[in-house]
């Protein structure tokens, strides 16, 4: 569905909030600019909170899918 | 030069869900760029000491056992990564430890300081306070 290019996964499936937003914080960190970082997630509440945290944090939400038991989050980093 | 958001969380008591409450929303709030104080008093302050999370003498509700039977990171690893990876700062309310007659190298390392209400009042100007 989507045409990114993924630059870096992060499978933080498994842990419970805030581990996947922690994951990706820590990524987010030490990424360059403009790239594309995709989380995936098994707790549900961080597929709806990590976008929340990714707007209001200046970066670029790009989507949500659900998968099987799981979610792909993909963000820009954008500053 | 702007000054970032501050956010000062009192941890009051001993029951392991809030403890967990308090620590996961400060330890956000600090990887988010907020610069945070956690100030530890009364009940909650014998769950930092080190021989309590060794023995895991936890007090827990509902939730709290579950917390640890999944082994979700508890809220001393929270803080812990909170000050890792971002700004966020420990404190040791000083009535507590002086009744209790514990000394600061009791409490888990990542205890900053041991300090009284003014000073927290001097780091908590202009933050948003919570109390739990």
């Amino acid at each position: 569905m989507s045409q990114v290019a993924i630059d870096k996964t992060i499978d933080a499936r498994g842990t419970y909030c805030p581990g996947p937003l922690m994951e990706l914080i820590k990524t987010l960190k030490t990424a360059p600019l403009q790239s594309v970082i995709e989380v995936w997630s098994s707790d549900s509440g961080s597929s709806t909170d990590i976008p929340v945290w990714v707007k209001k944090a200046g970066h670029e939400f790009l989507y949500t899918i659900e998968e099987n038991g799981y979610w792909r989050i993909a963000v820009r980093k954008a500053r | 030069m702007e000054q970032t958001p501050k956010l000062a969380v009192v941890l009051l008591s001993s029951d392991l869900e809030k403890l967990h409450a308090g620590a996961l929303m400060g330890s956000v709030a600090a990887m988010s760029g907020m610069t945070v104080y956690v100030f530890v008093s009364m009940d909650a302050l014998e769950q930092f000491r080190n021989d309590v999370i060794a023995d895991k003498r936890f007090k827990t509700g509902t939730v709290g056992p579950m917390l640890i039977e999944k082994e979700v990171p508890l809220y001393y690893d929270l803080i812990h990564q909170g000050i890792e990876l971002g700004n966020l700062h420990l404190y040791a309310c000083a009535l507590a430890m002086d009744v209790m007659g514990w000394k600061k190298d009791e409490l888990i390392e990542d205890v900053e300081e041991v300090i009284g209400v003014n000073q927290f009042f001097g780091l908590a100007e202009g933050a948003q306070i919570m109390t739990i």
